[in-house]
This record gives structure tokens, sequence and C-alpha cells, in this order.
């Protein structure tokens, strides 16, 4: 039999979960270790015994000098990189917050100031090249669980170029922009989630970030101020995850 | 002399501790937080309150529901909003659910490796492989409930202000009421297990829950009197963390599922309160240890009352009506009990409905202090009684026994 992959995930600034979700692919976590040797984990095992990745998953933003030099440890050992979740992609919701770094600090440590040195959040993807960037806060596991089993195969992975707005159609559900008139960023962010969050009927967060290629935001832009938001809500709503600008 | 702990492994999280030895003796310890700030209060600040609860389920993966109602309930109390019972159970619902994921995770895949000797749950199931799989059935089960009141597995976006986005249907609660009694086994295998383990850690003296199980008005102590936090517990920055510290009446004090059953055990179904009686005992030493015990007989209340509830629901039928919510200015403040225990959402709102103020203190952050004091005095009995990797791997444990949820802990602001 073939030597198995090594698998590397490494956890960046962030609230957990893309590593999280990994977990939560149950038996499906052990079908992938019929191809993939995990030997850097830290929220899972207490081993860490890899030199060399054959896959590393990165997850979170950069926030610390700390993040940084583990993001390039990565890099520099692994063959294919994943930039996993919206931390890793775009810098999701910890990189949405628009003080220069010091006064953040300031407002949370106090006025004497925390010694404790930090970096703007920032997402993986501005420090290093990546090979495949799988964004979502969380991403959704069947689809990383896809990737990886592509990987393993030999294959390049495919990226998604559609909106949440066709998954949405495809599953049937009531357009909660059209007939609820609540903020849906759907028709402008990158699909792959099956909807999930319009499943309740309630609107896209847009948490996958902005497709790229023909959306059209200022439309969507349009749309929303129709329906009696204002711009300031509006902005904020479309730079949360993505900083994504109308 | 400094010894150095290395980032702990299985938690959720990055941080890591230093023992400070000085003329051949422990003096300090220093516990660590080293994962960035996220600034969690910064970014909900002048949002509108309709968006904040999802923004906040952010904070944590393995507790986004715990967020999400904590900050629900501090919204709706700025408001004056109540919302009828059949809203209230639902969120209970999701709260047990969160409760179920998060032990088991914590007790299968983080703790067990340890009492059996291995570096992880994976390499145990070549010789375990039965508990690792009642370990994940459990936590899958808890997971399902978290899709069904939260609308995903994690962040999920269901739980708003004043209700649901959608509602679970007659069928759903029809598996929960099924699957919870199915399960029963298996967390009351939990209890013996963990049950057996000797104790190790400091011995908590404060113990802090809110006033009803699983959320409250206010918080409770072991002094009985019930209160606000901002009445008894203080902050402070420290400047080696990127956690803050709190104490209460100036002492390091323990919140989790330990602090809750000592506090709340007569609100316990009817075998989380038997088998509670059987090893009170035990628990009533407050060894932080006996937490990893105090989640195990949590998963069994956590089943039976998820069996209650479906039930419940299921016999009155479910309306489905939201309650209307108009914002206006106003402070509120939501006490929750997140798995690994009492996590505070405190909330301005002005007139246009708008976050003027923000201030969220997690389960972690308040037992940060007592895990310092808990490594202290574990360091203390060990150093040069046992080796020193022996010491370090009982210090992780002593650690894990919290359930610390390190990302969380890091974003802690007074404005």
């Amino acid at each position: 039999m073939m030597d198995k992959l090594k698998l590397g995930v490494f956890e960046l600034t962030d609230c957990g979960g893309c590593a999280l979700n990994m977990l939560f692919l149950y038996e499906r976590l052990f079908d992938l270790l019929e191809f993939y040797e995990i030997t850097e984990f830290h929220m899972a095992t207490s081993l860490s015994e890899g030199n060399h990745y054959d896959v590393a998953l990165v997850t979170g933003t950069v926030s610390t000098q700390r993040d940084l030099n583990l993001l390039k440890e990565a890099r520099n050992h692994s063959d294919y990189l994943i930039a996993l979740g919206t931390c890793a992609t775009h810098g999701s919701v910890q990189a949405s917050v628009e003080l220069p770094i010091r006064e953040k600090l300031k407002a949370v440590y106090g006025d004497e100031g925390n010694p404790m040195r930090a970096l703007d959040s920032k997402p993986v993807v501005e420090y290093v090249a990546v090979d495949f960037a799988l964004p979502g806060c969380p991403y959704d596991k069947n689809e990383v669980y896809q990737v990886l089993l592509d990987i393993a195969k030999g294959i390049e992975p495919v990226r998604k170029d559609y909106p949440v707005c066709l998954e949405c159609k495809l599953n049937e559900y009531e357009c909660v922009l059209v007939k609820k008139g609540l903020p849906c960023l759907g028709p402008i962010t990158y699909g792959g989630c099956n909807a999930v969050c319009v499943r309740s009927g309630l609107g896209c967060i847009g948490c996958r970030g902005p497709l790229p290629g023909e959306v059209n935001p200022a439309g969507e832009y349009e749309v929303l101020r129709e329906l009696g938001y204002d711009d300031e809500y509006i902005i904020r709503k479309f730079k949360t995850f993505a900083r994504w600008e109308p | 002399m400094i010894i150095e702990l290395h980032e702990f492994t299985r938690v959720e999280g990055n941080g890591k501790a230093e023992i400070v030895i000085e003329d051949g003796e422990v003096k300090d310890v220093r516990l660590k937080i080293i994962e960035g700030p996220r600034f969690f209060e910064l970014l909900t600040l002048g949002r509108h309150y309709y968006d904040v609860p999802d923004l906040e389920a952010r904070i944590c993966a393995i507790c986004y529901l715990s967020h999400s109602v904590a900050s629900v309930l501090g919204i709706e109390r700025a408001f004056g909003v109540e919302v009828p019972e059949e809203i209230q159970l639902i969120r209970e619902l999701g709260l047990i659910g969160e409760l179920l994921e998060s032990h088991a995770l914590h007790l299968y895949l983080l703790v067990a490796p340890d009492v059996f000797g291995y570096p992880d749950a994976i390499r145990m199931a070549t010789k375990h492989g039965e508990l690792v799989k009642e370990g994940l059935a459990l936590k899958s089960f808890g997971n399902r409930i978290r899709v069904l009141v939260g609308g995903r597995e994690i962040h999920g976006i269901n739980v708003k202000p004043g209700g649901f986005g959608r509602y679970p249907s007659v069928e759903e609660l029809e598996r929960v009421e099924k699957e919870s009694e199915a399960l029963l086994r298996l967390a009351r295998r939990a209890v013996r297990l963990f049950a057996q383990l000797d104790p190790y850690g400091a011995r908590a003296e404060h113990f802090v829950a809110t006033d009803g199980y699983l959320w409250g008005e206010k918080l409770v102590s072991e002094e009985g009197e019930q209160f606000h936090y901002t009445e008894r517990i203080e902050e402070r920055s420290l400047v080696y963390s990127f956690a803050k510290q709190s104490r209460y009446k100036g002492e390091p004090f323990f919140v989790g599922a330990l602090p809750r059953l000592l506090l709340k055990a007569d609100m316990l179904t009817p075998t989380a309160k038997r088998l509670f009686e059987e090893h009170r005992d035990k628990l009533a030493t407050g060894y932080v240890s006996y937490n990893n015990l105090a989640q195990a007989i949590e998963l069994v209340y956590s089943l039976e009352r998820a069996n209650e509830i479906a039930k419940v629901l299921l016999d009155r039928g479910i309306k489905g009506e939201n309650v209307p919510v108009e914002a206006r200015e106003g402070e509120g403040i939501g006490y929750v009990e997140a798995p690994r225990g009492v996590l505070i959402h405190h909330y301005r709102i002005d007139g246009n409905g708008k976050v003027a103020y923000s201030n969220i203190i997690t389960p972690t952050a308040l037992n940060h202090a007592m895990m310092e004091a808990s490594l202290l005095e574990e360091a203390r009995e060990l150093y040069g009684e046992a080796d020193e990797m022996a010491m370090i791997q009982r210090l992780e444990e002593t650690v894990r026994a919290f359930d610390p949820c390190i990302s969380c802990s890091v974003h802690l602001v007074k404005l």
C-alpha cells in the first residue's frame, strides 16, 4: 500500500471552529485517515511529529508574531497549503475592526497598555501564497472532505463559481430578500454552504466572502437601499467578513 | 529558573504556562494566554442589535450557541422584551445540545486519552474504539440539536431577539425525544469511568453560577445570595496574557460543571440527581479535577432534560410565533451557563437600536485566576517529587480539567 500523506492542521488566531469542524466529520474523518496521517493538530493530539507536510491546513488570521511564525513554518514545510475558513481567506469578523492596533489594544486593555504585542488581524493569503483557499465561517465540512479526497487522488480540487443564490434556488427556499425584505447577501456571496442560513428563513450574512467575477455588488447595494437599509448599515454588512467594497 | 509548559494541546485555542522556580522552590506560576486578541466588543460597537448575536456567535465555535443566547438575552433585557415559555424551552434545548456536544468532545476526545495513556483519541481508538464511538455518538446528537435550534453546527444564525428564524418540527422533536432516551446508557457509563479517577489540582473555595440551571437573571455563589457581576467580580489586565483575570471578592473562584452541580443540585433531573448524590462527598471536596466527573453527570442531565423538553413541546404543540421587538434605549445583561461555565454579555443600546457599550466575560477568563492557583498548588506538590516530564504532563491535565476555551477568553473590554 502506498504511504499515507502527511497532514498538518495549524491554528492561528480564530474561534477554533475551523479546526473543530474537522472533528465534526466524525466517521468520515476516519475515512480520510485511510489516505492521511495527521502529524500536527494541536486541538486533537499531543503528538507533534511533522517536519514535512504533504498537505497543510491553516485556519485563523495572523494576529500575533507567533501566528506569523507558525504560518511561515507551515508554508515552508508543506507541498500543498490550504487557507481554510474565512479568517484565513478574508480575515473574517476580527479583521473588520477598523482601528490601528495600538488603539484597539488600548480600548481593550486600558490606558497603561498591555505590553503584549499584537498585529492587525489579516488573512493568511496576505502573507503567503496558498494552493487552495476554502472560505466559510465556518467552511462546509463536506467541501473540505472532498478537497482532501481529491488531493489524495491526485486531482486538483474544483473551485466553485456560483453564488449562494443558486444553491438557495436548487433547495427551493423562499427568497427572503424579495419576500421578507431581509438583508440577504446570497446574490453576491461565494456559494458552497448549501444556503444553510436561508434554510432558517434568514438572510445570508455573507460569511463566505464575495464571489469573484460576474456578480453585481452595486445592484445588491441598490436593492438593500430600496428596502430601507441605510448606507452605513449596508457598508458594514458588506465589510464584515471580507472587507468587501460595495 | 523557569520551567516552560509548551503550548497546551487538546485544549481549544493557544495558551501556555511558566513555572517560576527560586531557591529550589516553586515561587509562582504564570498562565499565558497567547492567542491573539479578537476585539469583539469593538466589533459590535455601533452595530444594529439584530446583527449582533450572529457576530457574537463567532467568539467561539465550541459554544457559539451560548454566545448567541447570552447576546439575545442581553438585548431583550435592554428592550424589556419577555418571551413566552415555548421560546425559552427551545433555547434551553439548544443550550443542552451544546452541553452535550462540548462535554462529549472534552471528556472523550481530550481527557480520555490521558486516562488511558494515549496522545489522542484517534490512537486510542485502536484499543478503545467502542468508547470513542460512544463519545462521538453523544457529540453528534448534541450537534444535531444545535443544528435544530441554532441553524448550523457551528455559528448558526437561527437564534434571534424575540424568537427564531425557524422553529423545530414535530418530527424533529420526536427524534430528540427518542434519541435522548437511547443515549442515556452511554452517559451513565461515562459517569462510571470518570468517577474512578483520583483528584488533582487545587480545591476551589468559591463557586459561581447563574441562578437558573442553564441561564439566569443573576449570579449566585456558595454564599447563596444573588448578585450582578458588577457587584462582586473584578477584572484586571495582566502583563503576560491577552486574557484578563477576574476575582470574586478578591479571590480566585471556579465556574463550570462542578460549581453548577454543587450550587444547583436541586434543579437536576432524577437520574442525574441520584448520580450526584452517589458522588456528592467526592464532588463537595471541590477539587477542580472533579469537573470531569461533574461533566459526565451533566451528560446524563442533558439527555434527561432534552427528553423532558421535547415531550412538553410535543404535548403542547409548537406555536412558532416570535415576539415583536422594538428597539429603545436600554441596558441589559445576559447570563448563560456555557458548557465550561458562566458567560456574561452586557450591552447598552441606544435609541436607534445600535450597541453603545458592550462587555463580554467568558468562563475561561473567569477561571483564569483559579487555573493559576491550581497550577501553583500542583507544581508545589510535584516539584522535586516527580520527574519533570511527569510533572508537566500532570499540570497540563490540570489545565485541561477546566476545559479551557482559550480563543474565547481574549477579548475582554471595559470602555
